[in-house]
């Protein structure tokens, strides 16, 4: 396995009360690999994702993003750190007041402070990249869903991440639009070679995009391996997961 | 029932810790760069500049209740109203310019920040700045905050000079004062400190209004109510926080007198 570049030691993620998140969570992610998550919804799936953005501290255990532990560096070496992540969020979490071309240049003129015409190579680039030159201009709530999704992807890449993390990128899309997200997502992470962490629900995709799957389910991270493991995975849960039942053990949970 | 009182207590209390740390991390943000001059700038337009009309137009009736009112009752209890120009003068600018120009304020723009910052919360825009490494307080908090300390001390100023001008109108052409005799009257009552007061109350009310707006914006649960609930507590707890702040600044500008 190569060098990781994403490390969970004993994460734990307690919210209101003692309701436990996320208990005692262990993973390694090697450096360009792609890892998806899955499992049901309200089980932690994002907030394991924002734990490893930085945007979530851990209740305890640590997080270590390329050899370092983000919970024990300064402010400067975290937020380098951070810039070295790009995230697609659920909601994509474009800025509302910019036009396309703004959202991506965005990180590249508050972080980088690059110039302006480096700035409109790269939004060219990148909006060609996801295949929306002509939303330009456009505010993100006058353009669809799906190009508002190949948006964030952008904004996501503006800063040249060497991991990305998508949470549900083709949530409320349609098939069509979703294989094409998902085989954006793969050509950009081949061209990069770009570590990559995703979270999805559709287990179509999850194959499509996987080299390892991952569950989490009442806290606890399953890993279910590739494709083929996964599908042979002995757990009760993840069978009915991956096949959608009914009845098991994960409808007797709630 | 003390258990409900009990939880009451420790909410209030948690509130006012994260308000607290807000206001210090606002204040360090505001005194070192980076500086976000065209954030501040576009800020105060939204804050000062476009606020200015209702304002006006607002304090203006304002200063003419006060000046019939003034005359009504001291006709009743002195059987003379020679002393309302100075009165009404010292009531505007001890009081009136500032305080109701804040709490106009307060309704528009802080009802907007805090529906505006509720917003970016709950659609993760806040997280996606974490991501970027850019600390939302500096990007969004501060430059708000400036603009509103600056914008709260100049809509003071413009309220009081607004006010003060209405009522000589008023006089004249109510109660028969001229302009000369209002003035006259003023000097016996007002000095150049009450409008510095009043500026310094306008910018330290200015000073609240982004600080709680923002607080509950962060703070926003998803939904539409979630953002209406910000809103809602952010109007009225830095109404309330006005007015508790005027009553100190009251207290403590008496010394100088």
């Amino acid at each position: 396995m190569a060098s990781p570049a994403i490390e969970l030691r004993k994460v734990s993620m307690v919210f209101s009360g003692n309701e436990y998140v996320l208990r005692d969570v262990d993973i390694l992610v090697a450096e360009g690999e792609k890892l998806v998550l899955i499992g049901p919804s309200g089980e932690g799936k994002s907030v394991l994702l924002k734990l490893i953005g930085g945007i979530l501290v851990p209740s305890s255990g640590e997080v270590i993003i390329k050899g370092k532990n983000l919970n024990r560096i300064s402010k400067q070496e975290r937020d380098e750190v951070l810039r070295s992540m790009g995230m697609l969020f659920q909601k994509n979490a474009l800025f509302d007041s910019l036009t396309s071309a703004e959202n991506i240049a965005f990180p590249m003129r508050e972080v980088l402070g690059a110039s302006e015409e480096e700035i409109e190579n790269k939004i060219n680039l990148f909006l060609n990249a996801v295949g929306i030159p002509q939303a330009r201009e456009l505010f993100p709530d006058e353009i669809s869903g799906g190009m508002q999704k190949r948006l964030g992807i952008a904004r996501a890449l503006a800063l040249n991440p060497e991991i990305i993390l998508y949470d549900d990128p083709t949530a409320g899309l349609d098939p069509i639009t979703s294989r094409m997200i998902i085989q954006l997502i793969k050509d950009l992470q081949k061209e990069k070679n770009s570590t990559l962490v995703a979270i999805t629900n559709d287990m179509m995709r999850a194959y499509q995009l996987a080299d390892r799957i991952a569950m989490i389910v009442d806290g606890e991270l399953i890993i279910t391996g590739n494709e083929k493991e996964t599908k042979a995975h002995k757990d009760p849960r993840v069978k009915q997961f991956i096949s959608g039942l009914l009845e098991g053990p994960l409808t007797e949970l709630n | 029932m003390l258990e409900v009182l009990g939880s009451k207590v420790l909410h209030f209390n948690l509130h006012f810790i994260g308000v607290l740390q807000l206001f210090s991390q606002t204040i360090i943000g505001a005194v070192t760069p980076p500086f976000r001059i065209k954030d501040i700038i576009k800020q105060l337009n939204f804050v000062a500049v476009e606020s200015a009309p209702i304002v006006v137009f607002c304090v203006s009736f304002a200063a003419v209740v006060t000046i019939i009112e003034s005359s009504f009752h001291m006709k009743i209890v002195v059987q003379n109203d020679a002393l309302v120009p100075g009165f009404a003068a010292l009531l505007i600018l001890r009081e009136l310019g500032a305080v109701v120009s804040a709490l106009l304020v307060t309704s528009r723009v802080g009802a907007g920040f805090a529906a505006e910052v509720g917003s970016m919360q709950i659609t993760e825009q806040v997280d996606a700045l974490k991501m970027l490494g850019i600390d939302p307080i500096r990007f969004i908090v501060v430059p708000r905050f400036v603009a509103c300390v600056l914008g709260g001390f100049l809509l003071s100023i413009i309220a009081n000079v607004v006010c003060i001008l209405c009522a000589m109108l008023v006089s004249q052409l109510s109660l028969g004062y001229t302009y000369g005799s209002f003035i006259m009257g003023m000097k016996g009552f007002v000095k150049f400190q009450d409008l510095v007061f009043a500026s310094i109350k306008g910018a330290s009310f200015g000073a609240v209004i982004p600080i709680f707006s923002c607080y509950y914006g962060f703070k926003c649960k998803a939904g539409a109510e979630g953002v209406g609930l910000a809103t809602t507590n952010s109007v009225v707890t830095t109404s309330v926080a006005i007015i508790v702040i005027d009553f100190i600044l009251s207290y403590f500008f008496s010394y100088f007198y």
